[in-house]
């Protein structure tokens, strides 16, 4: 299928999830114009609902959200598989997901009672932005450590960067799960911790949304820069070179921007994995492998995923529809090992 | 202006290794068909990396042109230099015109679109490498004979002055090598500096303004191939492995024939 005609599919697809999700949460049951006119009412564009106004607004958020973490994942994950030259490559690996998880569990564990009385008592009513921000500076920090460990003179080193995201991740996970077992004897900071940990898209604050949208155009905006690049690094870095191609540039930002834009996804939305691997190869295998359509298409694939499977269960569910997180991992799961069996021949060979 | 592409004194040590390129002097003219020839392990593909700007010499100067290649910048160097390397680590699911179209990236605009005037070079790339009726052919479906023209139209589209060119024809049959030998021999003619990297004696001898000889790194000789392939330049290097004989060219003197040989 061409570029162009998957876009519009997607764009229509995305409006049509969008406007069905206004309707859909885990209360009432809002209708398709009512759900319009409450969104139009946030920019002063028509006359709050009556009723429901307060519930469409919320959900608005929601679905801001959904998009923008769905947008960041895919987006991320793109940018890796291409810069790693391999299908296989996701936000995970550099760190960024284990990293953002300890952040936030280190935040929720000082802000739980357990940091020094005056964290404590300064907190009271920032504990989303702190979470957030802990959340950030943990994935920023895993990924600056896994590149760097993986650069030597000045060139970052694809293999060792695989190698260094393994072994940050064990030991970031190691690091997270000995809070979590310690909190365990505390009922609510062990919730808090885990409902993170599952991954979350509602009742995020307008600061979160804010932010997550700033780093994705921040991110999305390497796209020009990169995408032709990234198609030329299919025959080799040196060939690429060859060709004009300044890699060493090239790397740095698309990896930066990857990074920056799953980090902020997840320290907004919390772990939800696989979007990032799944969407990309899904995109590449329906149209082409050119990194100029596979980018912006990630960016509306990403969120139809992500909005989509959270609107079938919701709709299916209700109200005990299950946290995006697990939901991303009961497919995702099963789609990778898919994606291992079909490349079997090629992994032997490692 | 100073023309021509030129390294002096470069010397290249791989990490952990012995030194791969020491002291090594050699001068590209524009219009010359330069071919460096040396046992395997001489430095031969790691000196043609360093005049590419693909590899930095550690010391020594590498210049195009006068200035240095390492200061320019590498979509400029792209437009200057342009090399065909051996081997792709792999070959993308691309059309053979898609791909020849990658050699036009260093006179892309800012948003990095393909006017009107690239997709004129590359036809006249395909046309020039003989190989315009494998446009929309893949190139993972062409021959290695025909691929291998394919990088050479790659490199031509890229408009560059100098050609570095490593063992293309290591892969081709005797046809496909003359023919290749022929091209960069034509495009020498047109006034591109080319430097080929070869194990091929005789089509060095044949095609070649001026064979230098590599031997752990440095350059040992170098001059016209009836000064080069002689048992008195040949053997401290290779060894006594050779026969020698001479055909006529029918144009000017008489080229060199070598032929590895084995006393039984």
């Amino acid at each position: 299928m061409n570029a162009r005609p998957l876009a519009l599919l997607l764009s229509l697809l995305l409006a049509g999830i969008l406007v069905a999700s206004l309707g859909v949460g885990s209360t009432d049951v809002v209708g398709i114009s009512d759900g319009i006119q409450g969104a139009l009412a946030m920019m002063g564009m028509a006359e709050p609902l009556e009723q429901y106004q307060v519930l469409v607004e919320l959900r608005v958020i929601r679905i801001l959200a959904t998009v923008g973490v769905g947008a960041a994942l895919a987006l991320s994950g793109a940018l890796l598989q291409g810069v790693f030259r391999n299908d296989l490559a996701s936000p995970s690996i550099i760190g960024v997901s284990s990293g953002a998880g300890l952040g936030a569990s280190l935040a929720i564990l000082v802000i739980g009672g357990y940091g020094p009385r005056f964290m404590i008592e300064n907190a009271v009513g920032f504990g989303p932005v702190i979470v957030t921000v802990a959340a950030l500076v943990g994935a920023a920090s895993c990924a600056w450590l896994v590149t760097t460990l993986a650069t030597a003179s000045g060139r970052i080193s694809v293999p060792m960067l695989l190698l260094v995201g393994i072994a940050v991740n064990a030991i970031a996970a190691g690091l997270l799960a000995a809070i979590q077992s310690w909190a365990l004897r505390d009922y609510d900071v062990s919730q808090a911790l885990f409902s993170w940990v599952f991954g979350r898209l509602e009742d995020r604050s307008a600061f979160q949304v804010g932010l997550l949208w700033s780093g994705l155009l921040a991110s999305a905006a390497v796209i020009p820069f990169v995408a032709l690049e990234l198609d030329l690094f299919a025959t080799g870095e040196e060939d690429a070179r060859g060709l004009g191609v300044n890699t060493a540039r090239v790397k740095f930002l698309a990896i930066l921007a990857a990074s920056a834009s799953a980090a902020i996804a997840v320290s907004v939305a919390g772990q939800i994995s696989f979007i990032g691997l799944v969407v990309p190869h899904v995109v590449r295998r329906i149209t082409t492998a050119s990194h100029r359509a596979v980018l912006p298409l990630c960016l509306l694939a990403g969120p139809v995923f992500l909005a989509g499977t959270e609107l079938v269960q919701r709709s299916l569910l209700g109200g005990s529809h299950l946290q995006p997180g697990v939901t991303m991992s009961l497919l995702g799961g099963p789609f990778f090992l898919f994606l291992l069996v079909r490349h079997r021949r090629e992994l032997r060979a490692w | 202006m100073v023309s021509g592409l030129r390294c002096e004194g470069v010397g290249y040590t791989y990490p952990d290794g012995p030194k791969a390129v020491d002291e090594a002097t050699l001068d590209v003219e524009r219009g010359r068909l330069v071919c460096i020839i040396g046992p395997n392990g001489a430095g031969k593909s790691t000196l043609l990396k360093g005049m590419a700007g693909l590899l930095t010499m550690q010391s020594g100067v590498v210049t195009v042109d006068g200035g240095p290649v390492n200061e320019l910048d590498s979509r400029e160097r792209a437009r200057i230099l342009a090399m065909v390397p051996q081997f792709l680590d792999a070959i993308p699911s691309l059309t053979v015109e898609s791909f020849v179209l990658g050699g036009r990236y260093g006179h892309l605009d800012a948003w990095r679109r393909a006017q009107g005037s690239d997709h004129e070079a590359v036809h006249a790339a395909l046309e020039a490498a003989d190989v315009s009726d494998l446009r929309d052919r893949l190139l993972g479906e062409v021959s290695g004979g025909q691929r291998q023209r394919v990088l050479v139209a790659r490199a031509l589209a890229q408009e560059a002055r100098y050609l570095l060119v490593d063992e293309p024809t290591s892969s081709l049959d005797p046809e496909h090598q003359l023919g290749l030998f022929h091209l960069l021999e034509r495009l020498a003619g047109d006034g591109h500096g080319v430097c080929v990297v070869t194990h091929d004696l005789n089509l060095a001898s044949q095609f070649s303004a001026e064979i230098a000889l590599m031997q752990e790194g440095r350059f040992v000789a170098s001059g016209p191939p009836g000064e080069i392939l002689t048992p008195q330049v040949l053997e401290p290097v290779y060894g006594e492995h050779f026969r020698y004989a001479s055909w006529s060219t029918g144009d000017d003197a008489e080229r060199p024939v070598v032929v590895p040989w084995s006393e039984r």
